[in-house]
């Protein structure tokens, strides 16, 4: 299956035209992560492995991210997300000593974890990773709102959102990729530094891209299997630099200065 | 510095107050099973009321702050049923808490009602019936309260600790210092109602008793708070030790973190090291004067109560500090 979503339409479209596979009753979603499953057992299935399902993922080039806080405003826009919390935030990295300094920039959001901690502490199941496209959800009728999630995210990606007082997050636009779009944060991006797709099919953008970059994830040590990869990412912060060295990191994260 | 915390005081009042109660019910279901032939002679009926007493008011209302907390209090029982099979064994601490907490709240209430007087508030069969009652489940009822109560102590850590992107409540020591403390504060309380509640009478068997119970009390708390603090060094070990997010989260409460003054001087000298001493004082001078345990009564009521200030502390400081710190590196 292929990330553009001109030919993710097509295909649907086709597999629509054609009657295939009940397509018709089901959501685009679904149908999209069906044609993505059978798409990938007959590549896994000579060699004998269990299909790995679709994985949708996503890749940030930092080298191409200008700080514009493009996506940010997306995010906000996209998903009506309340003052003073975020789903999607850029972080900057200050270094260096006068005239030797730079400045990087981290876009932010949820890392839709393969071994997410949110989900294993959820007291009611409302947070789960859904098995047909690998997007950690929050059921906003059966969240309390304990915060819980949020205090087991190694990354701050969740909050209570003050107006619905769910745990909010980001989803990776589950209603446009339902639709075969990509991410509003994606659509958005000033220096085409976001790459959406299905991780597990190798022929996407996202794999390809992938397979010739060196790639990183945030916070690898705590073992959660991110799948949102950076190029290019320095993760130096104030408790990881060496002695002298100036480092100043500046989340932008609602009106929060520390780091969740 | 508490205005941007994801679980501020609702959380460390009730880790306090579920603390110190469950602490209590477990140390009156403990003397009450070993009945007159303990340390406390004829007196254990009095402590062991009095535990029972105190234990169940604070789990309901640290329960009570729990569900105030959440972002939608009224749908607190989705806990339960938000799909019955699922949530019934989903291995979130946080859930099988919730089950915990109602066992211990329903069992504790009726374990703390066999020891109440029925013939003072209700006349007729009815007392009777009630007094028939009490005397045939307090047993059984202070069986099952004191490892429930145990368990919530313990379940309070796991559900801290459950979470490796909060180093400092990530690890195995925390449950140790939580049961620890829980059960000194409860013996403190107990301490503190006994002092209280008992009127010098002429009967000089009933002063000795009292003093007897006095002297016992003071002991196991000093056992308590010393093993409290040897759980404290390991907790500081095993985040020093370890490289990494721990080693760095430890930090706020070592000398120049940010919560370390509030650490040092409320949980560590007013809540251990100052009891510690003084009860340590009162009880050896005991054994040079006879084996006749005596305090003067303002200490009797400072003891128990900077015990109970210093566990409050800790959950405080402990709920503080891990929201403050988390893994290090971007």
């Amino acid at each position: 299956m292929s990330d553009h979503p001109e030919e993710k339409n097509e295909r649907r479209e086709f597999l629509k035209a054609a009657g295939g596979v009940a397509v018709g009753t089901a959501v685009g979603g679904v149908a999209l992560s069906q044609a993505g499953m059978a798409g990938a057992k007959t590549e896994a299935g000579a060699e004998g492995e269990s299909d790995p399902g679709v994985q949708y993922g996503m890749v940030i080039d930092l080298r191409r991210c200008i700080g514009c806080h493009a996506c940010s405003v997306a995010c906000k826009a996209e998903a009506d997300v309340p003052m003073g919390v975020a789903r999607s935030w850029v972080e900057y990295t200050e270094k260096g000593q006068y005239p030797n300094v730079s400045r990087s920039f981290l876009p932010r959001l949820c890392n839709h974890c393969s071994e997410p901690d949110c989900v294993r502490v959820c007291p009611t199941g409302a947070t789960y990773k859904r098995p047909q496209d690998g997007i950690v959800v929050i059921d906003q009728g059966v969240c309390i709102g304990c915060l819980y999630c949020a205090q087991a995210c190694p990354y701050g990606a969740r909050f209570l959102n003050p107006v619905t007082r769910f745990a909010d997050k980001c989803d990776f636009c589950i209603h446009r990729v339902a639709k075969g779009l990509v991410p509003s944060c994606v659509n958005t991006c000033q220096g085409r530094a976001r790459t959406f797709g299905d991780m597990n099919d190798v022929n996407s953008e996202i794999s390809l891209l992938m397979s010739k970059n060196p790639v990183s994830v945030l916070r690898e040590h705590i073992g959660t299997n991110p799948n949102v990869f950076y190029i290019g990412l320095d993760s130096t912060d104030e408790n990881t630099k060496k002695p002298g060295q100036y480092v100043r990191v500046t989340t932008h994260k609602g009106i929060d200065k520390k780091r969740g | 510095m508490e205005h941007h915390l994801m679980w501020s005081w609702p959380v460390y009042w009730y880790l306090f107050l579920a603390g110190t109660g469950a602490g209590a019910i477990a140390v009156s279901a403990f003397i009450y099973l070993r009945g007159p032939k303990g340390n406390y002679g004829e007196r254990y009926f009095a402590l062991a009321k009095y535990g029972a007493l105190i234990g169940p008011l604070p789990v309901i209302i640290g329960t009570g702050f729990l569900i105030f907390e959440l972002g939608r209090p009224f749908r607190a029982f989705n806990i339960m049923t938000s799909n019955f099979w699922y949530a019934a064994f989903n291995p979130s601490p946080m859930n099988y808490g919730g089950w915990l907490l109602v066992l211990v709240g329903g069992i504790s209430v009726l374990y703390a009602m066999t020891f109440l007087d029925w013939n003072r508030y209700l006349k007729g069969g009815l007392a009777a019936t009630l007094m028939r009652w009490s005397d045939g489940a307090r047993k059984p009822l202070a069986s099952i309260s004191a490892p429930l109560a145990i368990a919530t102590a313990v379940y309070t850590a796991m559900l801290l600790g459950a979470m490796p992107s909060r180093p400092l409540w990530n690890t195995p020591v925390l449950w140790m210092l939580f049961t620890v403390s829980a059960l000194s504060t409860g013996i403190a309380a107990i301490m503190l109602a006994n002092r209280i509640f008992y009127r010098k009478t002429d009967d000089s068997k009933q002063d000795g008793l009292f003093h007897n119970s006095g002297y016992w009390l003071t002991l196991s708390d000093i056992i308590l708070i010393s093993i409290e603090l040897v759980v404290i060094a390991l907790f500081f070990m095993f985040a020093y030790v370890t490289v990494q997010d721990a080693s760095h989260a430890i930090k706020i409460l070592l000398p120049g973190g940010e919560l370390a003054p509030l650490f040092w001087t409320y949980v560590i000298f007013i809540g251990l090291l100052g009891p510690l001493v003084l009860e340590s004082f009162f009880v050896i001078r005991s054994q040079y004067s006879g084996g006749h345990f005596h305090a003067p009564y303002l200490f009797e009521i400072a003891m128990p109560l900077a015990v109970i200030v210093g566990g409050f502390m800790l959950r405080y400081v402990i709920v503080v500090g891990g929201q403050l710190t988390g893994p290090i590196g971007l």
